[in-house]
C-alpha cells in the first residue's frame, strides 16, 4: 500500500466526520476547504473530527501529537503518515 | 481519617455579559455557537482584583466558623494565575482581611488552572499527616480574566481572534480542609496524574492571555485519558462507567467538556451510541456544568465550581461518588475522587449561591467594554494608583456599596489598600 493510498484512504474518512460533526455539506465545499475553519468548524468541532478520524483509522497517538497541524492536507499527510508508520511496526 | 473539603464558597462575581451578545459585539461567528454552551460569563469590577474574589468566597465560611475553629486554620494557600506581583503573595492579603491567626503558614501557588487542584492536595496531605491533629486549611482559588487595552482589543477582532474572550471569566472557590468532611471526603491514595511539557495556552505578560485553542483542547483530552488511566492503575476495580455517580471537571467551556466525555466513553465502552452517551453525560455530568455555564471559566477554581454545580443538584443526602478532573496548561493534570455525603447540599445551599447569581447585574457589551478599560488601570505592576468609584457609580451602588463585601480602594507604592463596602 503507498502513501498515496493511505492519503486517500485517510481524506474518505475525514470527509465522513465532517459530515458527521457539521452536518450535510455540499461535496465541492469540502473539496474547495482548506481547513477545517473554512467550513465553520469551531475548536471543538475540529478537536472532535481529529479525534474520530484517528479512532476509525485505529490510530492511537497522544492527540496532542496533531497540535501543529492546521490545514486538511496536513492533517491528511500526517494521519497518513502515522498509518505508513504503524503498518511498517507491524510487518517487522 | 477522614480528609476532605469541610466548607465550600464560589464568589461568582457582580457582573456579567451574555456570551451572545459578546459574540455580536465582537463580530464572533454564531455558525456553531450552540455546541460551545455557554450562557454568561461574569467579569470583575474595577474595585475587584484576586484579592478581594478570594476574600469574598472565604469570608462567609469563616464567619460561620467558632473562634476556637478559625484559630486552628495553620496554613493558608491561595491558587491563582493572576497574580499581582512576582514576589508578594496574593495570600498575605487574604490572611490579613480574613482575620486568620498568626500561627498560620501562607502561601500562594501557580500552575495555570491546575494550581486550585495542587493547592487542595497539598492542604489535605498536611491534614492526613496529622502532624497537627485537628488541623484546618483555607484553600482559595481565584482568578481574574486578562483586561485588555482597548487598541489590543480592537487587534484582537481584526486578526479574528478572540473566541476565548466569551470563556473567560472570573471568581473564587473558597474551601475549608479538615478531618471533618462534610462537602467532599477524599478516596485517600486514589489520584491519577498526567503531565508533560507543551506551549498550548500561557500569560506571558500581564493580563495577555496566549495560547493555541487547539492543541489545548487536544493536550486535555490526552490529560484526561491519561490521568484516569493512571487512577485506574492504582484504585483496583475503578472503572469510567461505574465508579463515579458525578464527574466533575475542568471546565473551559462546557462544550469542552461533553467532547472529552464523548471521547472517553468511546475508548473506555467501544460501541456506545450517540444517544447512550448523551444519557450519560446529562446524567452524570450535565449536573457540574450548572455555574459553569452562568460564569465562564475561572481557571484555577473551574473544576470546584464544577463540583459546587454537583453540590446544588445532588439533594438526596446519600452518599455518592464524585470523579474529578483537573487540568492546567503547559502541562499538569490529575484525576481524583471524593464522596459526598449526608450534610453536603445542606451546607452548599445555606449559603446562598443561586440567589448570588440571580443577583448579578446584566451588562451591555458597551458597559463591558468600559469596565474592562476602567480594570486596566489597577492591575500588575501599578505602583499609585485608586479606583474611581464615581466612574461605575451606578454598578457600585447596586452592587457593593453596604453589603460588607472587601473592594480594592487604592495602590500606595505597590501595596494594594482595601476597604469592606
Amino acid at each position: 500500500l503507498s502513501l498515496e493510498h493511505e492519503r486517500d484512504r485517510v481524506r474518505n474518512v475525514l470527509r465522513a466526520k465532517v459530515r458527521e460533526v457539521l452536518g450535510e455539506l455540499p461535496a465541492e465545499r469540502i473539496a474547495a476547504a482548506a481547513s477545517l475553519k473554512d467550513l465553520g468548524a469551531n475548536s471543538v468541532d475540529r478537536v472532535e473530527i481529529a479525534a474520530l478520524a484517528m479512532e476509525d483509522l485505529d490510530l492511537d497517538f497522544p492527540l496532542h501529537e496533531l497540535g501543529d497541524v492546521g490545514t486538511i492536507d496536513g492533517l491528511v499527510d500526517e494521519l497518513a503518515r502515522r498509518l505508513t508508520v504503524t503498518r511498517r511496526g507491524a510487518e517487522s | 481519617m477522614s480528609v476532605g473539603i469541610e466548607a465550600i464558597h464560589p464568589y461568582l462575581g457582580q457582573a456579567a455579559i451574555d456570551v451572545r451578545d459578546l459574540f455580536a459585539g465582537r463580530g464572533l461567528s454564531l455558525d456553531r455557537f450552540d455546541n460551545l454552551m455557554m450562557r454568561r460569563k461574569s467579569v470583575a469590577l474595577p474595585c475587584e482584583d484576586p484579592v478581594t474574589h478570594a476574600v469574598n468566597a472565604a469570608r462567609p465560611l469563616v464567619s460561620r466558623m467558632d473562634p476556637s475553629e478559625v484559630e486552628r486554620i495553620e496554613l493558608v494557600i491561595a491558587a491563582t494565575e493572576s497574580g499581582l506581583d512576582f514576589g508578594k503573595a496574593l495570600s498575605t492579603y487574604v490572611h490579613h482581611h480574613l482575620g486568620l491567626p498568626r500561627s498560620c503558614r501562607v502561601f500562594e501557588v501557580k500552575h495555570a488552572c491546575y494550581g486550585g487542584v495542587a493547592a487542595l492536595q497539598m492542604a489535605a496531605a498536611l491534614v492526613a499527616s496529622n502532624a497537627s491533629p485537628g488541623a484546618k486549611a483555607l484553600v482559595v482559588a481565584t482568578d481574574v480574566a486578562g483586561a485588555l487595552e482597548a487598541p489590543l482589543r480592537r487587534e484582537m477582532v481584526e486578526k479574528g481572534e478572540g473566541y476565548h474572550e466569551p470563556s473567560s471569566g472570573t471568581g473564587a472557590v473558597a474551601m475549608v480542609i479538615g478531618d471533618r468532611p462534610d462537602v467532599l471526603e477524599l478516596d485517600a491514595g486514589a489520584h491519577g496524574f498526567h503531565s508533560f511539557e507543551v506551549m498550548d495556552t500561557c500569560r506571558p505578560v500581564d493580563n495577555h492571555e496566549r495560547g493555541d485553542a487547539d492543541l489545548s483542547l487536544l493536550t486535555y483530552l490526552d490529560c484526561l485519558e491519561g490521568s484516569f488511566a493512571d487512577y485506574a492503575r492504582r484504585v483496583d476495580g475503578a472503572d469510567y462507567v461505574e465508579s463515579f455517580d458525578y464527574l466533575a471537571f475542568h471546565t473551559p467551556f462546557a462544550g469542552m467538556v461533553k467532547g472529552a466525555h464523548r471521547r472517553m466513553m468511546r475508548r473506555q465502552r467501544p460501541g456506545s451510541t450517540p444517544d447512550q452517551i448523551d444519557a450519560d453525560f446529562e446524567r452524570r455530568i450535565a449536573p457540574s456544568l450548572r455555574y459553569c455555564v452562568e460564569v465562564g471559566n475561572v481557571y484555577s477554581a473551574t473544576v470546584f465550581l464544577a463540583l459546587c454545580g454537583v453540590l446544588a443538584h445532588e439533594s438526596s443526602g446519600k452518599e455518592r461518588r464524585v470523579g474529578l478532573f483537573g487540568y492546567g496548561s503547559g502541562c499538569s493534570s490529575e484525576f481524583w475522587s471524593g464522596v459526598i455525603g449526608a450534610r453536603s447540599h445542606r451546607r452548599f445551599v445555606e449559603l446562598e449561591v443561586e440567589r448570588a447569581l440571580e443577583r448579578r447585574r446584566a451588562l451591555s457589551i458597551a458597559e463591558y467594554d468600559r469596565l474592562l478599560d476602567l480594570n486596566c488601570g489597577v492591575g500588575f505592576g501599578v505602583e499609585n494608583g485608586s479606583v474611581d468609584v464615581e466612574a461605575f457609580a451606578d454598578l457600585y451602588d447596586q452592587q457593593v456599596r453596604g453589603r460588607g463585601l472587601l473592594v480594592l480602594r487604592r495602590i500606595e507604592g505597590f501595596h494594594r489598600v482595601y476597604e469592606w463596602s
